[in-house]
C-alpha cells in the first residue's frame, strides 16, 4: 500500500493512496458530515452531496463529494470554506424541504446553521417521508447480503426503493439490512408475536431455544444455509447464547 | 462480391465500381430522412418508381431514384433533387410527380411552383447551391448526406468512402493521434474536449483491452444532427470508429443510440452488416491482421445516458446513473477499461481528417475552434433545418444569411444554444462568434449544437421555466442538488409566471442555480443552471415585469395577460365566435364582439382565427 501525505483543513497527514478523503478526516478526528456513505458499502456514497469539500489539487479547485475522492500526493482539502458551508447548507435545506419528518436531517441541518426552509415543502413528502434517495438500502442488498430484493426506480423527484412491480418480494429474506443501514431511518420494520414485517410481507422468525427470543427470519435462515452450507441448527440459538 | 481481403482489392473494386457508374445519369434523389418521410417521401418515391416503369423511361434514358438521408432542409419537406442539374424541388406530393418528370426530366425545364423562393428578396431560385439556406455551409460532417444512399455501402465508396480507413492502416497508430491533435478537432458532443488529447490520454493508460464508443443519445429538444448523420451517412460514422479503435488499439466498439431514433438504428445496423460482408470490420479487416467490430446498444432514451458515465453503464447493463468522474473513463470507463467516448458528429468528421490531413481542417474556424459545426437552426426564422458551418460564424450571421430571417418580420429577440445545459443570448450580443468558448463565456454553451431562435413573442422566463421542467423530468435523481433542487426552481418559476412571484425569488433562484452549479453529481445538474442564470442576466426586466408589475410583456404567460377584441378593428364576421372553445366571445353581425374574459382560457384560438387582427392581448 502507496503511502502518500495530504492537507486536510492546513495539517499534514499521512494516508494510503487512493483511500477517500471522509475515512481520511475521520481517521484523523476531522469531521465532515455524511448521510450516504458506507465504508462497508462499496458502492455507497457520492449521492446526497452532504459531505463535499474543496479540493485543491495543481493549481485547480473544485468542490468534490469527500465519501468517494481518492487522496493522492499534493492534494490539499479545505472542508470548512465558505464555499463549503453555503453548498453543504444549500443541499441540507433541499432536503429538509423533501423530508421535513427527518430527525437525522433536521440535526444535522440545525448543526450547520441551517433553521428553517424557505422553499416550497415537495408534494410528494408524505409518500416519501424520510427517504432522500441515497440508494444506500439498495446497495446495501445487492453488495453486502446479495439478494437484490430492492432496486430504485423511478427518477428524479420520485426516486426511490422498492421491490418489483411494489409487490411483496418473493427473493426478499427480511434480514432488514437495508433498514439498518439506511441513514435516515426511512424503511419501516415492525416485529410483532414472531412475525417480522418489511417491505409489506410477513417473515415467521425462529425463536431462540435459550431466551426464546425471536431473532432471525426463517428466510435468512434459508438463505444462509443455502449459500454458505451452515449447518441449520446452528440457528437454533441466538448470538447471546450460542 | 465478398469480404475484401487487402487495400488492393479495396481500390480494384472502387474502380469497378467507378467504371460502372455513368456519370451524367440523371438521378432523382429523394429524402429519406425522419423529417421528409414524416411529411410524405414514401408516396412521392413510389409515384416516381410507378411513372418511370409506366413510361418506359428505363429503357429510353436511364434513370436512378436514390433515397438519400436527410437534406437538412426539413421544413420544407419531402425535398427532391434532380442531378446532375442540381435543382432543389421543395415539398413535393405524389401529384407533382408526372409534372417534374414531363418537364423536367424530359423536357430539361424548371417546375417553378415548386422550386425556392426567398421571402425577402421574392427570388425565384432554383439551383440546390444557389439557395441561401446551402450556399452558406461548409460541410464535412454532412458531406454525403442528401447525396447517398445510406443503406448502400457501394455509394459511399463512390463517394470516397474508406479512403480514410485505407489510409491509416498505412500509418502508424500513433501518429493517428497526431493527426487528430493537429487538426484541433474538439468534442462535438457539447464539451468540447480537444479528442486527440482524449485518444492521447487513453492509450497512456496500460490495458489489454479498450473500447470506443460512440454516443449518438442525442436528447436536447429540437436538435437532431447526430441523428441526420447515423441515418443519412452511417458509414462516416463507422469509418471513423475505425480509424479511432485503430489508434487506440480498441477491438470492440459501440454505438449507443436510442430506441426513439428507429430510422438510425436501421441504418446503421444495415450498414455495419455491409462492412462486415465487405471485410471492414471483424477479423483481419482488409487482410492487415487488425480486428474490430462495433455493436449497437440500443438506449431507452433518457437525457441523462448522454452523459458519459451513465452512458457507460447503461451500455454494460446498468441503470443509467452518472458517477462521480474522479477517475476518468479514459482510464476506467465501460466495464472499468480505458475508454474512448465520442459522439456521432466528431466520429463523422474522423475520415475527413485523415483523408484531407490535419492542416486543411485546422485551417477552417477559429483559433481555438477548428472545423465546422453542424446545428439545428430551429425557432422563429423562416428556413429551419440542419446546416454545418465554419466555426466562428456569427449569431447573426447564421440566423440572417442561412435561416433567411425572424419569421413574419419579427424582431429578432434571442438564441437559445445548448439545449438545456445552454443558454440564452440577447440579440444585442448576436454578432459573437458561433464557438466553445465565446458561447461559454456569454453563459451559455455550444452544447450539441441546438439553436432556437426567439422573437419579440417569447417571454424568457417561461422560456427558462420550460428548460427547467424539461430538466426536472429528466433528473435521474440521484444526488440532492439536482433531483430536489430543480423542482425547487421550478416551483419558483411557475409562481413567477403565474403571478405570484415575490422579489426575493430572483435571489432564490440564483441562490439554486450556485448549489447546482457546485454541488451536483453530473453535467446535467452542473449547467442546469444556464437557462435561468443566462435570462436573468440579459432579461432581468422580463422577471422584474412578471413579479412587480405581474404583466408578461411578451403576452406568453397565461394568468399575466387578457384577450380583448379591439372594436376598432373588429368587423363582426363571427368567425371567432363560431371557433371559441368556450363560447365566450359574443356580438351581433357585423358589430364589435367581445370577449367574458370570466370565462376565457387563453387559448388564443380567436386570435389564431381572426383575419382582421383584432384580438389583442394585454
Amino acid at each position: 500500500m502507496e503511502k502518500i501525505s495530504v492537507i486536510i483543513d492546513g495539517r499534514t497527514f499521512e494516508a494510503v493512496k487512493d483511500q477517500c478523503v471522509l475515512e481520511v478526516a475521520h481517521e484523523n478526528g476531522i469531521y465532515i458530515p455524511s448521510l450516504c456513505y458506507n465504508s462497508e458499502v462499496a458502492s455507497s456514497g457520492g449521492s446526497c452531496r452532504v459531505c463535499l469539500v474543496e479540493a485543491h489539487q495543481g493549481g485547480r479547485m473544485r468542490l468534490v463529494t469527500s465519501c468517494n475522492y481518492p487522496v493522492r500526493e499534493g492534494l490539499e482539502i479545505k472542508t470548512d470554506t465558505p464555499l463549503v458551508q453555503r453548498i453543504r447548507r444549500g443541499v441540507l435545506e433541499l432536503l429538509m424541504a423533501r423530508v421535513p419528518d427527518s430527525e437525522v436531517i433536521r440535526e444535522m441541518a440545525a448543526a450547520e446553521g441551517v433553521t428553517g426552509v424557505r422553499f416550497r415543502r415537495d408534494e410528494g413528502e408524505n409518500e416519501r417521508y424520510k427517504c432522500i434517495a441515497c440508494a444506500m438500502c439498495t446497495n446495501v442488498c445487492a453488495e453486502v447480503v446479495g439478494v437484490s430484493a430492492i432496486a430504485m426506480v423511478n427518477r428524479g423527484a420520485d426516486k426511490k426503493p422498492a421491490t418489483p412491480y411494489y409487490k411483496p418480494s418473493d427473493v426478499c429474506i427480511g434480514c432488514g439490512a437495508c433498514a439498518y443501514a439506511c441513514p435516515t431511518g426511512a424503511i419501516t420494520m415492525t416485529e410483532k408475536d414472531g412475525v417480522r414485517r418489511i417491505w409489506d410481507r410477513d417473515f415467521n422468525m425462529v425463536t431462540c431455544s435459550v431466551c426464546g427470543t425471536p431473532y432471525i427470519p426463517e428466510a435468512q435462515v434459508d438463505w444462509i444455509v443455502r449459500t454458505t452450507g451452515k449447518d441449520r441448527s446452528f440457528f437454533d440459538k441466538c448470538p447471546d447464547h450460542r | 462480391m465478398g469480404a475484401i481481403n487487402s487495400i488492393e482489392q479495396l481500390e480494384a473494386y472502387r474502380q469497378e465500381l467507378e467504371d460502372a457508374a455513368v456519370t451524367d445519369l440523371p438521378t432523382v434523389m429523394i429524402c429519406f430522412g425522419t423529417g421528409c418521410q414524416a411529411n410524405g417521401a414514401r408516396p412521392v418515391a413510389e409515384a416516381f418508381t410507378n411513372i418511370i416503369k409506366e413510361q418506359g423511361l428505363e429503357l429510353n434514358v436511364n434513370i436512378g431514384i436514390k433515397t438519400t438521408g436527410c437534406h437538412g432542409y426539413c421544413e420544407n419537406g419531402p425535398l427532391v433533387a434532380l442531378q446532375p442539374q442540381g435543382i432543389l424541388y421543395l415539398k413535393v406530393e405524389p401529384d407533382d410527380v408526372p409534372e417534374i418528370v414531363e418537364e423536367s426530366i424530359k423536357g430539361g425545364r424548371i417546375v417553378e411552383r415548386l422550386i425556392y423562393e426567398d421571402k425577402t428578396t421574392s427570388e425565384m431560385i432554383a439551383e440546390y447551391s444557389e439557395i441561401p439556406f446551402y450556399k452558406h455551409q461548409h460541410r464535412i460532417a454532412l458531406r454525403n448526406i442528401g447525396a447517398i444512399d445510406p443503406t448502400n455501402i457501394d455509394d459511399y465508396f463512390l463517394a470516397g468512402g474508406y479512403v480514410g480507413l485505407v489510409k491509416a492502416l498505412g500509418m502508424k497508430p500513433d501518429d493517428i493521434i497526431t493527426e487528430v491533435e493537429n487538426s484541433g478537432l474538439r468534442g462535438r458532443g457539447g464539451g468540447g474536449f480537444p479528442t486527440g488529447r482524449k485518444w492521447r490520454s487513453c492509450v497512456a493508460v496500460d490495458s489489454d483491452v479498450r473500447y470506443v464508443l460512440c454516443n449518438g443519445d442525442e436528447g436536447d429538444p429540437g436538435a437532431f444532427m447526430d441523428r441526420s448523420i447515423m441515418e443519412g451517412d452511417p458509414h462516416t460514422v463507422i469509418e471513423g470508429m475505425i480509424i479511432g479503435a485503430i489508434a487506440l488499439g480498441a477491438h470492440t466498439g459501440y454505438i449507443y443510440v436510442r430506441d426513439e431514433y428507429p430510422l438510425a438504428v436501421k441504418n446503421l445496423s444495415s450498414a455495419l452488416e455491409a462492412a462486415r460482408e465487405k471485410g471492414l470490420l471483424g477479423e483481419d479487416i482488409l487482410g492487415s491482421g487488425f480486428d474490430f467490430d462495433i455493436r449497437i446498444s440500443r438506449g431507452g432514451g433518457a437525457f441523462v445516458c448522454g452523459e458519459s458515465s451513465a452512458l457507460m453503464r447503461s451500455v454494460g447493463g446498468d441503470l443509467g446513473e452518472p458517477r462521480a468522474k474522479y477517475i476518468r473513463s479514459v482510464e476506467r470507463g465501460l466495464y472499468d477499461k480505458p475508454t474512448v467516448l465520442n459522439n456521432v458528429e466528431t466520429w463523422a468528421n474522423v475520415p475527413e481528417i485523415i483523408v484531407k490531413g490535419a492542416e486543411w481542417y485546422a485551417s477552417l474556424g477559429t483559433e481555438d475552434s477548428k472545423g465546422t459545426k453542424v446545428f439545428s437552426l430551429v425557432g422563429k426564422v423562416n428556413n429551419t433545418g440542419l446546416v454545418e458551418v465554419p466555426m466562428g460564424i456569427s449569431i447573426r450571421e447564421l440566423v440572417e444569411n442561412i435561416g433567411g430571417g425572424i419569421l413574419n418580420g419579427k424582431k429578432f429577440k434571442a438564441v437559445q444554444t445548448g439545449g438545456p445545459s445552454g443558454g440564452c443570448i440577447p440579440e444585442r450580443m448576436a454578432d459573437l462568434p458561433i464557438d466553445f468558448d465565446s458561447l461559454t463565456e456569454a453563459g451559455s454553451m455550444m452544447g450539441s449544437g441546438g439553436i432556437i431562435v426567439m422573437d419579440e413573442d417569447t417571454c424568457m422566463v417561461d422560456v427558462a421555466k420550460y428548460f427547467i421542467n424539461f430538466l426536472v423530468e429528466e433528473s435521474c435523481g440521484k444526488c440532492t442538488p439536482c433531483r430536489d433542487g430543480l423542482p425547487r426552481m421550478l416551483d419558483l418559476l411557475t409562481d413567477i409566471t403565474e403571478g405570484r412571484g415575490e422579489e426575493e425569488h430572483v435571489a432564490m433562484l440564483e441562490e439554486l442555480c450556485d448549489l447546482l452549479t457546485w454541488g451536483a453529481l453530473c453535467g446535467l445538474g452542473t449547467s442546469a443552471a444556464n437557462p435561468v442564470l443566462s435570462t436573468i442576466e440579459y432579461f432581468r426586466d422580463e422577471y422584474d415585469a412578471h413579479i412587480r408589475d405581474k404583466k408578461c410583456p411578451a403576452g406568453v404567460c397565461k394568468a399575466l395577460i387578457t384577450y380583448s377584441i379591439d372594436p376598432e378593428a373588429c368587423t363582426g364576421c363571427g368567425l371567432c365566435i363560431k371557433k371559441c372553445p368556450q363560447e365566450c366571445i359574443t356580438g351581433e353581425r357585423k358589430e364589435a364582439h367581445e370577449i367574458d374574459t370570466t370565462k376565457c382560457i387563453k387559448c388564443g384560438i380567436c386570435r389564431d382565427v381572426c383575419t382582421f387582427d383584432a384580438v389583442r392581448i394585454s
